[in-house]
């Protein structure tokens, strides 16, 4: 029974597989008639999909870094000193 | 008219700091991105007889640089990790099933504040940081790359199967070190 509803409605391997698919990819439509039925079924998928995506969001606002003026003006240096090494 | 040394030295004067900066947002690590900078700069010293006095230096220096910035992530998606199939018998059963203990449950935080907060992106980091290099690269690389998944595996040379096994692998155990570092604090 279990194995049946696996193929029909994925496991929660699968459907973990496909959430993180569908954040670069498109699904198709098979794929995401088979998400939609798991997750109705699946509150633990339907959850981690929530968290997946806050993650995501969490990774594309912590890109951004300090930079110091004094780390350029030592990188500065370091390359004039390379590039007149290598003359 | 060809460019000669003395260019060169003024344009590290002038635009390492761009290129520092631009390097930085694309590889999020201070040290990769000063090498990746002195290196954009070596290449142009050999290359600079190449260079045409009426292009754009800055351009020219970019060009280089994103070419750099490429190549590294190139050779970060396909540097080998091991053990990649214990993530998965950590969370789930044989068929598939999430483990009990490992069910995702209700995360009860309001998510704009969550983002804003700087101790969760402090945790945020430490957990990527904890990740394989690989797949750490491969979660971030729709943002350091603003592209698309079929563009990034075009670019970098991956298929797409093999890019998003990694990023589900890295996702689930990222999203555990989170909840267990900052949910469960």
């Amino acid at each position: 029974m279990k194995k049946l509803m696996n193929k029909l409605l994925l496991s929660c391997l699968r459907a973990t597989e496909l959430i993180e698919k569908k954040l670069h990819f498109k699904l198709s439509v098979r794929e995401k008639l088979q998400l939609r039925m798991h997750k109705m079924m699946c509150n633990a998928c339907s959850n981690y999909e929530k968290q997946s995506v806050l993650i995501d969001k969490g990774i594309s606002v912590i890109q951004e870094r300090e930079i110091s003026i004094d780390d350029i003006e030592q990188l500065k240096q370091t390359i004039a000193k390379k590039i007149s090494d290598t003359k | 008219m060809a460019a000669d040394a003395n260019n060169l030295s003024e344009w590290v004067e002038t635009f390492t700091s761009d290129l520092y900066s631009w390097a930085l947002h694309k590889v999020s690590d201070p040290e990769l991105a000063k090498d990746l900078v002195q290196d954009t700069f070596l290449a142009a010293a050999e290359k600079i007889e190449g260079f045409r006095g009426d292009s754009n230096p800055k351009t020219w220096l970019f060009s280089i640089l994103n070419h750099k910035i490429i190549d590294f992530y190139r050779k970060r998606v396909k540097q080998p990790v091991r053990m990649e199939n214990q993530v998965f018998s950590t969370f789930f059963d044989e068929e598939g099933s999430w483990k009990f203990a490992q069910r995702p449950g209700e995360w009860n935080e309001d998510e704009s504040n969550l983002l804003d907060d700087v101790d969760f992106k402090a945790v945020l980091n430490r957990c990527l940081d904890d990740l394989p290099e690989k797949w750490n690269t491969c979660v971030q690389l729709k943002y350091l790359m603003n592209k698309n998944g079929d563009e990034i595996c075009q670019e970098l040379d991956i298929t797409p199967t093999n890019f998003w096994q990694i990023v589900h692998r890295a996702k689930l155990q990222l999203r555990n070190c989170v909840k267990e570092n900052w949910f469960e604090n």
